[in-house]
């Protein structure tokens, strides 16, 4: 595979990856709001402002609705919009065109058509949860194409590394987002023990709600989700499940060389393993610490394999 | 109830005066276009255009797009028109063309060796040398250099129209990139899809395997001492308007798409870079014109090339295809001469008639063509896309006086035609909503190896959307058909 084929796939499924996360988040933070049992939550203010948090724009806040939304969905000189990733997750596909699927291709080009030409007033008034939806529905489509319809080899691969190593990234974000927001609420005198609803949010912007309640059987809080969503190996939207994801696909590609001190691979298997011998005590006092912990190993290795693979 | 009344071809109107493909005088279908035009007059208007939106949503969708650059827009994709109503020949008419045209190819192959070698043809004056040494596209790199098996054009693509007379005619021939192959391939496809009942009316020659005869081909001229090649398709990048040809001829033949920045060139070994280091080229089917393959040779300011391509070329390690210099022969002004060519090498008569030209380098012809500017068709000789030609008949005074300064000051790039009537098909008009009579012509794509050829049974019929145009290239506004060659 040509290096430069090699960067477009890995950039293309961190792209479709994280306009999907964006947009999950939008919806779920959004629209659970509008009958949250907590007054603060319930404030529009503090909803657009974990949005943005969660987008990582840190100068709007305060500005109007309208605005917040264009800027985080359909802002096209904002290179983080939801519409800014797809549109980059297409310009990828396209550069290595023939060496994907027709189906992934059509697919991908499908769904920049349909997010792209959605109009911009439907979504400022009455569409944000159609569109945001489009593309939750729209990934879902390019996903079963990438798992269907490529050959399971490197190219493969490939994608599969960049939308596991953007998943880890956009689960820490976004327990970041929540966690912050959970700040927020407890610093305006809030008790915890009426914290479930913001936990269960915190689940369904993952989309984990019902796997977390199929687990543990009990009423979301604080300790059980944060050990599902950094630890558990079954929940595909957790943590230790997308650094298994990493090392699996980036076996692939380095096709098991030696796992010596300094490759990539000892470096994501360390990772994985540090994961996967984890219990929640012994960070339950330092979750930021993890967290950031976390983010800057991937980031690092993120940079290794671009290094690597991808700039010959 | 019969829907006959309605059917979508009954307002047809007959063009006055050029040969019509479908429709006899008497507006009686011809013969082998009669099922055909039953199956079209079942449909109502509303019917066909249903089918001509689907076919439209299917090109957006799959990404057979041009993008038009306006402002600081996002830029507008567009498909390239597609007329549901397919070009037919019958089988008789194809295979004088089909010979015609691998004819025209293998003598101008035979030429282009000739004239980087002994140039004999020169010699005994045949062809004017300074006509060849004059080109921009005679290349000095290529002289004295024998590719192998003796391969210059390995992908042609020859322009032919169809007169009032009935005759066929030579237009063009494009010997460097021709371009069109896949819409021919991608419009099957659609046809098949959306009036899939047409096919059970008539049997067409198949065209799919295009992609796998292009391999094979390409496979043919592989480097000695090469036992399995590795084929690469060379493509300027993905902003270039023919890229979806490019990714799609790759695809197709399930070998690696790469830009000049993907390849490099050690010890006169081309090679690409991969994930897992270098890995060696051996053929290149290049998709970027000559001028921009190596910057170490040609253009200085080339981003799209290879620096020591040429080098490797010359050494032996890797093939082009097409190769370097080719451009030559697709000159305007050499075109005059391709029926003596032909005679020259092949010592057989032309099968194809060539349009009469005046070469407005020679005195009494530049003579006629100042003369009768305003009935002829002036075109630059080096040109591709329809670029800078002018048709006599659509020119104001003063627009012909411009005409006449452009050839007095550069008579060697200027060459003028009778205006040929291109024939007319019954081609769907989206502002009228009506079938009308539109100008075509046929591209077709042959194929040259070692010791081997192929031509691909049909080719890209363009057709000229606004009424009475006569250039068909995309790049001027034109659109395509399916085109059938009958079993």
């Amino acid at each position: 595979m040509l290096s430069r084929v090699a960067n477009n796939l890995y950039w293309m499924g961190r792209y479709i990856e994280r306009a999907e996360h964006f947009a999950r988040y939008s919806k779920q933070i959004y629209f659970s709001s509008l009958d949250a049992p907590i007054l603060k939550t319930y404030d529009r203010n503090f909803v657009l402002e974990s949005m943005l948090y969660m987008a990582g724009i840190f100068d709007m806040e305060g500005m109007p609705e309208r605005d917040v939304l264009f800027k985080i969905g359909m802002d096209t000189s904002n290179t983080n919009s939801i519409i800014s990733n797809i549109t980059f997750a297409r310009e990828n596909a396209r550069g290595a065109r023939n060496d994907i699927s027709t189906e992934l291709w059509e697919a991908i080009n499908k769904y920049y058509h349909l997010a792209t030409s959605y109009p911009q007033e439907i979504y400022l008034t009455t569409g944000l949860y159609d569109f945001n939806q489009i593309i939750l529905d729209q990934t879902s489509i390019v996903s079963s194409k990438i798992y269907g319809t490529l050959l399971h080899d490197e190219e493969w691969a490939i994608i599969l590394l960049g939308m596991h190593i953007e998943r880890a990234l956009q689960i820490i974000r976004i327990i970041n987002s929540k966690l912050h927001d959970i700040y927020k609420i407890e610093q305006v005198g809030h008790p915890v023990n009426e914290m479930s609803f913001e936990w269960t949010t915190l689940l369904r912007c993952v989309e984990a709600f019902d796997m977390n309640r199929k687990f543990y059987r009990t009423i979301p809080d604080r300790e059980q989700v944060l050990e599902f969503l950094m630890l558990n190996p079954h929940c595909p939207r957790s943590i230790a499940y997308s650094l298994n994801g990493i090392r699996k696909y980036e076996a692939k590609i380095s096709r098991n060389e030696n796992q010596e001190s300094n490759t990539i691979s000892f470096k994501i298997g360390k990772l994985y393993e540090q994961y996967r011998y984890l219990s929640f005590d012994e960070y339950k006092d330092d979750i930021y610490g993890l967290l950031n912990y976390t983010q800057s190993r991937i980031t690092e290795i993120g940079a290794e394999l671009e290094k690597k693979y991808l700039s010959f | 109830m019969k829907q006959q009344a309605n059917g979508v071809l009954e307002s047809y109107r007959l063009g006055n005066s050029h040969f019509d493909e479908v429709f006899k005088d008497t507006k009686e279908p011809k013969e082998h276009y009669q099922s055909i035009v039953e199956r079209f007059n079942q449909l109502s208007l509303s019917d066909f255009e249903r089918i001509n939106n689907e076919v439209k949503t299917a090109f957006f969708n799959q990404g057979i797009t041009f993008a038009v650059y306006s402002d600081d827009k996002k830029p507008d994709e567009r498909i390239f028109p597609f007329d549901l109503f397919p070009r037919i020949i019958p089988n008789e008419e194809w295979i004088n063309l089909e010979n015609g045209v691998i004819q025209r190819n293998k003598a101008i192959n035979l030429f282009l060796e000739d004239i980087y070698h002994r140039k004999l043809i020169l010699k005994d004056q045949v062809v004017p040398a300074d006509l060849v040494f004059s080109s921009k596209n005679y290349l000095k790199e290529m002289v004295d250099f024998t590719p192998e098996g003796k391969i210059y054009t390995h992908i042609s693509g020859t322009d032919l129209i169809k007169h009032t007379d009935g005759q066929y005619y030579i237009l063009e021939d494009n010997l460097r990139c021709p371009s069109g192959v896949s819409y021919v391939l991608s419009n099957r496809l659609a046809l098949k899809k959306s009036l899939f009942d047409l096919f059970d009316k008539l049997k067409t020659k198949t065209i799919y395997q295009y992609p796998e005869q292009l391999l094979e081909i390409l496979k043919t001229v592989k480097p000695k001492n090469i036992d399995i090649p590795t084929v690469v398709v060379v493509t300027p990048g993905m902003y270039n308007s023919a890229y979806f040809e490019h990714s799609f001829l790759a695809q197709k033949m399930g070998v690696p798409l790469v830009e000049g920045r993907d390849l490099f060139v050690e010890k006169n070994i081309v090679y690409m870079k991969t994930i897992h280091g270098p890995i060696r080229v051996d053929v290149i089917y290049r998709r970027v014109d000559d001028e921009f393959i190596d910057p170490l040779v040609f253009r200085k300011d080339s981003m799209l090339g290879v620096p020591g391509l040429m080098n490797a070329y010359r050494a032996g390690n890797v093939t082009l295809a097409n190769a370097p210099g080719t451009g030559v022969a697709d000159d305007k002004a050499v075109y005059h001469y391709v029926p003596d060519i032909i005679k020259y090498y092949l010592n057989e008569e032309p099968i194809l008639n060539n349009v009469q030209t005046y070469r407005c380098e020679k005195e009494s012809d530049m003579k006629y063509v100042l003369e009768n500017i305003d009935k002829l068709v002036v075109k630059p000789v080096d040109e591709s896309g329809g670029y800078g030609i002018t048709i006599g008949t659509t020119l104001t005074k003063e627009q012909i006086e411009e005409v006449k300064v452009r050839i007095k000051s550069n008579p060697r790039k200027y060459i003028a035609q009778p205006i040929m009537s291109l024939s007319v098909h019954a081609t769907f008009i989206e502002e009228t909503k009506e079938f009308e009579p539109r100008h075509i012509d046929l591209r077709t794509f042959c194929l040259m190896g070692k010791d081997t050829e192929y031509i691909l049974k049909g080719g890209l019929t363009r057709v000229a959307l606004r009424r009475g145009n006569l250039i068909v290239n995309s790049s001027q506004g034109g659109g395509s058909k399916d085109t059938w060659v009958l079993d």
